[in-house]
């Protein structure tokens, strides 16, 4: 896939701040580009269900559930990509790799894979758009 | 023998058609005010009855500071979440991390989770005839978004005043159609007797102003057909009362043991002393004409309040204005107060602010507890014409100032069911050792 640049993120950036604040029940100014949904944000699973559902209907794009975490392990496959619950190694540097708009020092091993939304950025969000839409 | 706990009724929270707060609310019943309207909240014009009771210029965000919470909440959740906040900041004590698991939650909840809009939706979006396509079901809007599923919820409402005040003991949700509302409310007293816990809120809400909720009722016949007078549809007693004005709202009180209120200097509007629940077991939408279940209820309610019919100066009436259940629940209070009958006051907050339904008890429970607080009886609006069936002390005209020692609440549920909850005076030991 092509790599998704900044312009690209910037295009759909507004639109993803307002539809996660909505979801959150925030102000957009806190929505900052590089905000954890949960740590910061106060995200629980079910609002990831909500704004995803509502990113889908604001873009008019279809993304399968569970699409972020499928995708991040890349050409990785499942074993190589985690042990007991713990990201490896490998998948370490794939996930770091796939989200590249997260800052590298939140990136800490050992890393639950359950933990890994906690990674997820409003950036990322607005690649999961992008990717919605080439696809 | 320890003795039983009382437990005194320290906080109210209000929303109703008769106004957004307690104060509102409490204004309006004294003044005899009717607010049967045309409805306006969807296109009724073409439905046999276009009125109700609505609850006007309520706007959530304006009064619950929690935006996400308020993605999880219906119409009818939203009353509740507000009318739980007054109830709260009414009583002046709220559960802490450290008192939580002593606090109880007991709601009589709303009868429809889902909405008229989502309810459509999902008809349109899932076939074409009766066969549900699974495929064009989960690509629809309403289908796949996941807040109509949790608002849906019976238990949502629950969920939301849970977690919104950290309550963290015993918590229940009560559907027993319209008797909810006071089964709520005399559960959460239980749970404070037992010891359970030491504080509860309960409550109930309710909204059923909508095509679905309206088309059931008036398909039963249940609702006045009076679209030209709605301020006088609901008469409850009256000769010529044509069936109830649906009304929608919330009522919560702070309940708490006695000692524990006592301990913080707490206002006590009146002590929740007793309840009593029978079941008919007669006809789902039929009362029993001889009163039968509802006078098992209310003499319950007085045994477990240590009362007897003489010490009772109040009767809220379940009284919805539809001929059959006035007609019933007349004969129940001439069987229960005997020749005390006539002296007894007795008046159908409905007149006012229409049938709550899940929300009924609980809002008259509170209306209950401000009779006693502040001895004025509220009125029994549009009483014009005596029905020999219903002959009760009814307080006519105006609110009526009057000491009250023990009022009673009576809850008529279709299926069956009979609430009938017994409040004291603070101060009145009659019938205690």
């Amino acid at each position: 896939m092509v790599d998704i640049t900044q312009q690209d993120i910037d295009t759909v950036y507004p639109k993803v701040a307002a539809t996660i604040a909505d979801a959150l029940g925030c102000d957009e100014d806190e929505v900052k580009r590089d905000a954890s949904l949960i740590n910061d944000l106060g995200a629980e699973s079910i609002d990831f269900l909500d704004l995803v559902f509502r990113l889908e209907r604001t873009f008019k794009v279809k993304i399968p559930r569970g699409k972020i975490v499928e995708d991040s392990r890349g050409a990785l496959s499942e074993a190589e990509f985690e042990q007991k619950g713990l990201v490896t190694e490998r998948g370490l540097a794939q996930l770091k790799a796939f989200l590249s708009e997260v800052p590298a020092e939140r990136f800490r091993a050992p890393l639950k894979v359950a933990e890994i939304p906690r990674l997820f950025t409003t950036e990322t969000f607005c690649k999961l758009v992008i990717r919605a839409q080439r696809a | 023998m320890t003795a039983r706990r009382r437990v005194a009724i320290t906080g109210l929270g209000l929303v109703t058609p008769a106004g957004n707060d307690v104060a509102s609310t409490w204004a309006t019943l004294q003044s005899g005010r009717s607010m049967g309207g045309p409805i306006t909240i969807f296109d009724a014009s073409g439905f046999s009855t276009r009125i109700a009771a609505e609850v006007k210029n309520f706007d959530p965000r304006a009064v619950i500071d929690d935006r996400r919470l308020l993605k999880y909440a219906n119409r009818s959740h939203a009353f509740a979440l507000a009318a739980a906040d007054q109830a709260f900041a009414d009583a002046g004590v709220r559960p802490t991390p450290a008192t939580s698991p002593r606090w109880g939650l007991a709601v009589g909840t709303g009868m429809m989770g889902m909405g008229w809009p989502e309810l459509s939706s999902l008809g349109l979006a899932a076939g074409d005839g009766e066969d549900v396509d699974p495929e064009r079901l989960l690509a629809s809007d309403t289908g796949r978004d996941p807040m109509v599923f949790c608002r849906a919820q019976n238990a949502a409402g629950l969920a939301l005043l849970g977690r919104r005040h950290g309550i963290g003991g015993y918590a229940t949700s009560v559907h027993t159609a319209c008797a909810s509302g006071g089964q709520a409310i005399g559960t959460a007293m239980k749970l404070i007797r037992r010891g359970t816990v030491d504080c509860a809120l309960a409550g109930g809400f309710d909204s059923m102003v909508n095509p679905v909720g309206l088309a059931g009722f008036c398909l039963l016949g249940a609702v006045s057909p009076d679209n030209d007078d709605p301020t006088h549809a609901s008469r409850p007693f009256d000769a010529t009362r044509n069936g109830f004005v649906l009304g929608e709202g919330a009522g919560f009180v702070v309940l708490e043991a006695w000692e524990h209120a006592l301990a913080r200097g707490a206002r006590i509007y009146a002590e929740l002393a007793g309840d009593g629940n029978s079941l008919s077991s007669y006809r789902i939408t039929d009362s029993h004409p001889s009163g039968d279940g509802p006078i098992q209820a209310m003499r319950w309610a007085l045994a477990d309040a240590d009362a007897t019919p003489d010490d009772v100066d109040y009767v809220n009436a379940h009284g919805t204005s539809t001929p059959m259940n006035d007609r019933s629940e007349s004969a129940a209070i001439h069987v229960v107060f005997g020749d005390g009958a006539g002296r007894v006051s007795v008046s159908s907050t409905k007149s006012m602010m229409g049938h709550l339904i899940a929300a009924a008890g609980a809002v008259e429970a509170a209306i209950c507890a401000l009779s006693i607080h502040h001895g004025v009886l509220p009125v029994n609006a549009n009483y014009v014409n005596p029905d020999p069936d219903c002959e009760l002390n009814l307080v006519t005209g105006q609110a009526r100032p009057h000491a009250v020692r023990v009022a009673l609440s009576n809850s008529l549920g279709f299926g069956g069911s009979n609430s009938c909850l017994a409040f004291r005076h603070p101060e009145f030991d009659g019938g205690r050792a």
